[in-house]
């Protein structure tokens, strides 16, 4: 038996358990995702498309699944899928500014052993794959907040539907700032979790306070690091505002 | 202007205060070149000498170039001399890069007989200047939107980074300490840190720390179970990065930190639900309390192990395209790269489902003690 073939299988059992048909939803939509994000790795090895393009295409059909399978398609999701691609475009557009002004693309020299085998001229962009993998790992965040605003908007403005956009707009955004601990929290620890190796490279080796900082690898995780932050910080005022615009409009119109 | 009024005096002076330091150490990190070991050296003039197209055994095209840098030198004995570098790149950039006017770089300077010209080779850019920048954006950004909870999230980032990175001190010195039993000790102290920095010193703080920690040692009990059933079949740790240890203990300890956070996303949302439903309506029925956290459950089970998920597997995704560009087999590509993140990401997706129910009970049994006291 498979470690992951058996980790997935009690996955499942435990999410149709406590989820029900949502649960059987959410596990289908992990299939899914893995999908597109293995057809996108797949397109990016060709040099002419361009990874940047891709992470974009990619990014909408990965808000698509999660937002309009697991949650259907409505005016709450709709919001939501529209401040996600919007964050999305804002931060693309940063993080590739950052690697490309920091140069933390490709492999650093802690994997020279490694990556020796391989012919490393291969004609793609690593530039932008190296923006791609940033946008990628904190896609699920940004959808999180995004989805989570959106509710529990709609939720204040049915309950008060005479609410100013203004007030709509800064309850938006205590609530971003209620999950934004959360959020921030689940990445960090996954990061570390994933760095662990890393920063026990790091100790092991003694490197001085100046070759870490320094060096490509960890340069590159922290990068990651702080734009998940970056991004989950921006997706708040851009949902809140998309929300706020949107109902109020709607309240206009059936006036 | 409203805007302006609305700051407070002591908000007024911790802005100021913070714009002064991000001000001082982003000039610091752009003078601090004498303290460095290491001699570095600023490109002044970058000459793109040859540039030739090249097709490699797989028949992948790239183009490589090579640049004529004259840089000066900003530290150490040859402080103010000029050096002449070569820089060799390719336009894909896997292991180099393209140097613009203005970078500074680490070099190691060649001993030579005439002192006159100095040349040396390149070692790597110095990369603090942008991390700095970037920093302050994220604290800035942070700040801004995020206010109290932005700020905490900041101090509860850089905390637990010194706690691990104490830990790991004390894991190196003692080579006696296992792994697992520090690791234990820093989630202990994460939870209870993290948590308290989220949700404040009260009751529903202290079921989600036991909810998180004990969904954290299930979900951890189940994988190594799992992993011990299975006899580790499927799991390729060759391509494990950055080892100089044992990597069972590592990938078992990454696990256990990585998947945390989810657990304790999961366990202080139901538990502020639960709690937020019962001061709404303290005579709430323990049915309806139940029912509505199996439905508060159900809608962040999904977005939670996706948020999971993305942030494990898109670390390999330069790795896999390098395989899949030098011809490897698709099949061992995934295996050898993926396996372990998959293990990870799926591992923790099972810590976070158990910690609904978990966290559920728990907030109930604190309510139902509330109850009882008054």
């Amino acid at each position: 038996m498979n470690v992951i073939v058996l980790l997935a299988v009690i996955l499942c059992i435990l999410m149709v358990i406590v989820g029900g048909k949502q649960g059987v939803r959410s596990f289908i939509s992990l299939f899914l995702n893995f999908g597109v994000l293995f057809v996108t790795i797949f397109l990016m090895t060709n040099p002419k498309n361009s990874p940047i393009i891709l992470t974009f295409i990619a990014c909408t059909v990965i808000s698509c699944i999660s937002l309009f399978y697991i949650n259907k398609t409505n005016s709450k999701t709709i919001t939501a899928f529209i401040s996600t691609m919007v964050t999305i475009v804002v931060l693309l557009l940063f993080i590739t500014f950052v690697t490309k002004k920091s140069m933390i693309q490709g492999f650093g020299e802690e994997s020279t052993e490694e990556i020796s085998i391989f012919s490393l001229y291969i004609g793609v962009n690593f530039v932008q794959i190296g923006a791609s993998v940033i946008i990628m790992s904190t896609i699920g965040a940004i959808m999180d907040v995004a989805i989570s605003i959106a509710t529990s908007m709609h939720e204040i403005f049915y309950r008060n539907p005479s609410i100013s956009r203004k007030k709509l707009f800064t309850s938006g955004l205590s609530i971003g700032r209620d999950i934004l601990g959360t959020d921030t929290n689940t990445l960090f620890f996954a990061f570390f979790g994933g760095y662990l190796s890393l920063l026990i490279w790091f100790k092991d080796l003694s490197y001085s306070i100046g070759e870490i900082v320094n060096s490509k690898v960890f340069s590159a995780e922290m990068m990651t690091i702080f734009c998940a932050g970056i991004g989950i910080a921006l997706i708040i005022p851009i949902a809140s505002s998309v929300n706020a615009y949107y109902l109020v409009k709607t309240r206009e119109k059936t006036e | 202007m409203q805007f302006f009024k609305n700051i407070t005096v002591k908000q007024g002076i911790l802005t100021t205060l913070l714009v002064f330091c991000s001000v001082i150490s982003i000039v610091f990190v752009h003078h601090n070149e004498q303290f460095y070991d290491r001699p570095i050296a600023e490109v002044i003039k970058a000459d793109v000498a040859e540039s030739e197209p090249m097709t490699d055994m797989y028949d992948n095209d790239d183009y490589l170039f090579t640049q004529h840098l004259t840089a000066v030198i900003k530290n150490g004995q040859y402080k103010g001399q000029s050096i002449q570098l070569t820089n060799d790149y390719s336009s894909s950039g896997a292991f180099d890069q393209e140097y613009h006017v203005g970078n500074e770089i680490f070099v190691s300077i060649n001993n030579q007989a005439t002192p006159s010209v100095l040349t040396g080779s390149i070692l790597d850019l110095k990369r603090d200047q942008t991390i700095i920048i970037i920093a302050w954006i994220f604290i800035f950004g942070l700040l801004i939107i995020g206010k109290r909870q932005g700020l905490f999230s900041i101090v509860s980032l850089v905390v637990n980074a010194l706690i691990l990175s104490f830990a790991l001190d004390l894991y190196v010195e003692h080579g006696s300490l296992s792994l697992l039993l520090i690791i234990g000790v820093c989630v202990l102290l994460f939870t209870i840190i993290s948590l308290l920095l989220i949700s404040g010193l009260n009751t529903k703080t202290y079921a989600a720390i036991i909810s998180t920690l004990l969904g954290t040692v299930i979900a951890l009990i189940i994988s190594s179970v799992v992993m011990w059933i299975t006899g580790e079949n499927g799991l390729r740790y060759e391509e494990m990065q950055f080892l100089t240890r044992p990597y069972r203990t590592i990938f078992m300890a990454g696990l256990f930190i990585g998947s945390l956070g989810a657990v304790m996303d999961v366990s202080i949302t139901m538990a502020s639900s639960i709690f937020a439903l019962y001061e709404q309506d303290p005579t709430i029925s323990v049915k309806a309390l139940k029912s509505s956290g199996v439905e508060i459950g159900r809608d962040i089970m999904g977005t939670i192990t996706s948020i999971l998920f993305f942030a494990y597997l898109c670390g390999s995704i330069p790795m896999v395209i390098l395989y899949l560009k030098n011809s490897s087999p698709l099949g061992l590509t995934l295996s050898l790269n993926l396996s372990l993140e998959l293990a990870r990401a799926l591992a923790g997706g099972i810590g976070v489902v158990l910690t609904i129910p978990i966290s559920q009970y728990t907030a109930l049994f604190f309510i139902n003690r509330k109850r009882v006291k008054a």
